[in-house]
């Protein structure tokens, strides 16, 4: 079932920086899983180790049970799988335009022209922004530049797609149209990892949740499970997501059982405040 | 830069193959350096004005910002030869002129990105290709961020009098370098990541070429030899 799994992951930064510390952390096929932490805590330089793109100092990394190796063929191999999107939309777009721009992974896969052309079209409807196929890449929004680079992931078709902060600084409406392209991923038998400090997000998105703290993962599992843990909550310097705060407060007062499921957004808390007898 | 940029994105010609239009364009300025300046430069300058601005239809005001920056060299480089020998002076001037003219017209029809591939494919090599791309693409960040930074010296009074700002415009270039090449490590990790490997292939989208049009910019060309042969 895992598909991809830390063990024991250690890496230092020149200048003897420990920048992870020991990370055990597992990725389950069709499981959204969400990295939380402060800034800092180290959640980024993680992604960067789960595509290959920085080495351990020690610890590793394995494939579907198997160590996976950093030569370039296996490095080449391993990205196909697990497909990455950095923070900054501007550091991942580099062609004239949109089209082009995603054309760029599916090309470098030695795909066909046709069949690329093919995987541009689908990777740009899954992300809802088809209609930006020919716009330059430099007079795109903060939020659809976000889209393109995503949609230059997808088209690759990767089995997990890693994303760090994807919603970050984007407005509502983005956040939305961003989540909702998540799923279309997700539908289409994509694994999401993400990154993020936004545990309200986190909480109503991610069906698990491993939480970060100075380089070390102080808890993964089942998100209902974990934010409750106030323990981990305070040392990662977090807070308990609202609706589940809300939740656990109406079980306390009576006004839910102990066996009524918590609500997860805020369509469910509102349900659940319509149910509450007066 | 970025107005040059974005009417070349969105003129009316921005779908004619770029091999029409750049016949057009160096075919013209072929005859204005081969024949005599009048009447050629002349009939050549009316011919790209109106391939610009009526064909195009690129904005006027944007035409002629586009073309006063090299007017502006031409006019100071024009005063000297113009004490020695006027009509050599218009001579130079009228094929500066329609020359500038036909130059605009491609810069401002045909995005950068386009010429770039056409070069490529009548054999500029890839590795030099690539780097023009990419330093295309990063001078739009770099303008953004330089901008950033200016607006935010500014809101801090950093550009009140000379001294003042030329001390924000010293330190503004001294940060943008550091930050360049950040950027381009950041770049690299985002360009492996999607399976790059030395080449940056992409599909471009591909304007073919019409042959209607490109027999009616043969035929122009054309007629402004041979009136240009027979006029002078």
């Amino acid at each position: 079932m895992s598909l991809l799994d830390v063990r024991g992951l250690t890496h230092m930064y020149l200048g003897g920086v420990t920048a992870l510390d020991g990370i055990d952390l597992t990725i389950k096929r069709g499981v959204r899983l969400a990295i939380v932490g402060a800034n800092g805590a180290g959640k980024t330089t993680l992604l960067l180790h789960l595509n290959g793109t920085l080495k351990p100092s020690g610890g590793e990394i394995l494939m579907e049970g198997r160590a996976v190796g950093y030569k370039s063929t296996d490095l080449q191999a391993w990205r196909k799988r697990v497909g990455l999107v950095l923070q900054d939309a501007d550091d991942q777009l580099f062609a004239a335009t949109v089209a082009e721009d995603v054309s760029f992974g599916p090309l470098n896969l030695g795909l066909s022209d046709d069949q690329a052309r093919q995987r541009v079209r689908d990777a740009l409807e899954a992300l809802g922004i088809a209609d930006l196929a020919d716009r330059p890449t430099h007079m795109l929004s903060f939020g659809q530049k976000k889209r393109v680079a995503i949609a230059g992931a997808f088209a690759m078709q990767p089995e997990i797609i890693l994303m760090d902060e994807p919603t970050a600084g984007l407005d509502y409406q983005g956040t939305c149209a961003l989540l909702a392209a998540m799923k279309t991923l997700e539908a289409a038998g994509t694994t999401l990892v993400f990154t993020t400090h936004d545990v309200d997000m986190a909480y109503g998105f991610a069906h698990e949740v491993a939480v970060f703290d100075h380089g070390k993962v102080l808890a993964q599992g089942e998100v209902g499970e974990i934010f409750r843990d106030q323990s981990v909550i305070d040392k990662a310097g977090l807070s308990i997501p609202l609706t589940l705060e809300i939740g656990l407060k109406a079980q306390s007062l009576g006004l839910l059982s102990a066996t009524d499921a918590l609500p997860r957004n805020r369509a469910e808390l509102l349900a659940m405040l319509e149910n509450v007898q007066p | 830069m970025s107005h040059l940029d974005s009417v070349a994105q969105v003129n009316q010609w921005r779908t004619k193959s770029l091999i029409e239009k750049s016949i057009l364009a160096l075919g013209m300025v072929v005859l204005v350096l081969a024949l005599s300046p009048f009447p050629t430069a002349v009939m050549v300058f009316i011919v790209m004005v109106t391939a610009t601005l009526w064909g195009a239809k690129v904005p006027v005001r944007l035409w002629l910002t586009g073309i006063a920056a090299p007017l502006g060299f031409l006019a100071a480089g024009i005063v000297p030869v113009a004490f020695d020998s006027p009509a050599l002076a218009l001579g130079i001037a009228m094929r500066s002129i329609a020359s500038v003219s036909c130059l605009v017209f491609l810069a401002m029809t045909t995005p950068a990105t386009d010429v770039v591939r056409g070069l490529r494919r009548i054999g500029l090599p890839s590795e030099v290709s690539d780097i023009a791309l990419l330093v295309y693409r990063l001078l739009f960040l770099f303008a953004d961020t330089a901008s950033a930074m200016n607006s935010a010296q500014a809101a801090r009074l950093g550009t009140v009098g000379a001294r003042r700002r030329l001390n924000s415009l010293g330190l503004l270039l001294a940060n943008l370098l550091p930050r360049a090449f950040a950027r381009a490590h950041r770049m690299e990790v985002g360009l492996m990541a999607r399976g790059w490997h030395g080449e940056m292939r992409v599909l471009s989208p591909s304007y073919p070429v019409s042959w209607p049009g490109l027999v009616a910019v043969l035929v122009v060309e054309f007629g402004v030899a041979v009136i240009g042969v027979v006029g002078s």
